[in-house]
């Protein structure tokens, strides 16, 4: 009886044991994809930051640009004496 | 978790209520996003009371990991969209941006064509402006030049200004009439000669212009004479009065500075073409060569009477030869 009680308790600490291993695997799974889907944010962030930087000059020098183009066509429609030869 | 999913239309005709739809879910995403955080610890704390009251631990411990797994991937897809739809924005916001920038240009091209255009236009008038050589020929036209040369200026000058027959006509009549103003008191004193025998009878216009080329050393014994002369003959006016006083002084003096030096003078002003002076007065003056051919040989004889009455002193001679000039 103690031997078979024994041997039963060994087999429920394997289970347990095994059972905790399976847990462990578990986290690891779940922190490793959490890590990827942090580390795909900390990308994304970088590269929409570079992207919305390259957009924001363009769009300074877009507004220079136009500007300018306003200032010129404002100073011709100013003088209509060109047109007018 | 509460994943709020509109259902989107199959047909729908306008661009607009498209993108309208399309912010709207990118919208609730975004809200689903930040309420995944609060849902998460609040499913957190359910299991870990559950786990600790109820008796049936392994049932919530695989409710835990269940939840867990959807969890994350319902975060993982709701990252994927989000992000998906902001680089969708990003790339059609830059789409938008280069055709703004190619639209710029386009505009930029347009006024720098204008601006050529108007420099051009400005460039060509004042170039007109500035071609315009008319006062350039008349001030070149003197009337003493153009009397024997006319025909040979219109050739010269025929693309400047005067370009219409009319406009050449009449210039010509004008400058030939100034001539005839200018050329009649010589004319009628040339009258009044008397054909003298001349040395040099037989020479042609080319030998007026080698007058015209003369050394200085004669031209120096011609200006000095006539110097000498008033003073000695002031006596002798006195005691001659028939003689016309016009004819004596004027002819000589006029034939002498004006037929050999306007073309020394010609020399020294335009050193450029004297050649083509030359040979337009060689053409033009065959008809009056024989008018003046005989006022250097007359005007010589007239300086030999001069200077053998210094030695002389026998005016008789010298007031023949007056008489006869």
């Amino acid at each position: 009886m103690a031997r078979a009680g024994g041997i039963t308790n060994a087999v429920n600490v394997g289970i347990a044991v095994q059972a905790d291993w399976e847990n462990r695997e578990f986290i690891s799974h779940i922190s490793l994809n959490v890590r990827r889907l942090f580390e795909f944010l900390v990308q994304f962030e970088a590269t929409t930051k570079s992207k919305l930087a390259s957009l924001n000059e363009k769009l300074d020098t877009l507004e220079r640009r136009l500007e300018l183009l306003e200032v010129q066509v404002g100073t011709a429609s100013a003088n209509p004496s060109l047109f007018t030869s | 978790m509460a994943t709020s999913t509109l259902p989107i239309p199959r047909e729908v005709k306008h661009f607009d209520e498209i993108s309208m739809r399309q912010s709207l879910l990118f919208t609730e995403s975004l809200k689903d996003l930040k309420n995944l955080r609060s849902q998460l610890y609040s499913a957190a704390e359910y299991f870990e009371l559950s786990y600790t009251n109820d008796d049936q631990k392994q049932i919530v411990v695989e409710t835990l990991k269940d939840y867990a797994i959807k969890a994350l991937v319902n975060t993982v897809d709701h990252l994927g969209s989000v992000s998906y739809k902001v680089n969708d924005i990003l790339d059609e916001k830059v789409d938008e941006v280069s055709g703004t920038e190619l639209r710029v240009s386009c505009i930029e091209q347009r006024l720098r064509t204008c601006q050529e255009y108007i420099d051009h236009e400005g460039i060509t008038q004042q170039s007109l402006v500035i071609n315009t050589p008319k006062y350039h020929k008349r001030y070149i036209l003197p009337a003493g030049e153009t009397m024997r040369g006319a025909n040979r200026t219109k050739s010269k000058y025929l693309g400047c200004s005067l370009d219409d027959e009319d406009d050449w006509h009449q210039f010509k009549n004008a400058v030939r009439a100034t001539i005839r103003e200018t050329q009649t008191p010589t004319s009628t004193v040339s009258k009044g000669l008397s054909p003298s025998p001349s040395p040099r009878a037989t020479q042609r216009p080319g030998v007026f212009s080698f007058t015209a080329t003369m050394p200085k050393k004669e031209l120096e014994k011609r200006s000095i004479s006539p110097h000498r002369f008033p003073l000695l003959r002031s006596g002798s006016l006195s005691s001659r009065p028939m003689t016309p006083n016009s004819s004596r002084p004027t002819t000589p003096n006029s034939s002498r500075p004006t037929t050999p030096n306007p073309s020394s003078n010609a020399r020294r002003r335009y050193p450029s073409e004297p050649r083509k002076s030359a040979s337009m007065r060689l053409h033009a003056e065959k008809e009056n060569a024989k008018e003046v051919d005989q006022f250097p040989s007359k005007s010589k004889r007239l300086l030999k009477a001069l200077l053998s009455r210094r030695k002389s002193k026998k005016d008789d001679m010298l007031y023949t030869y007056l008489d006869e000039y």
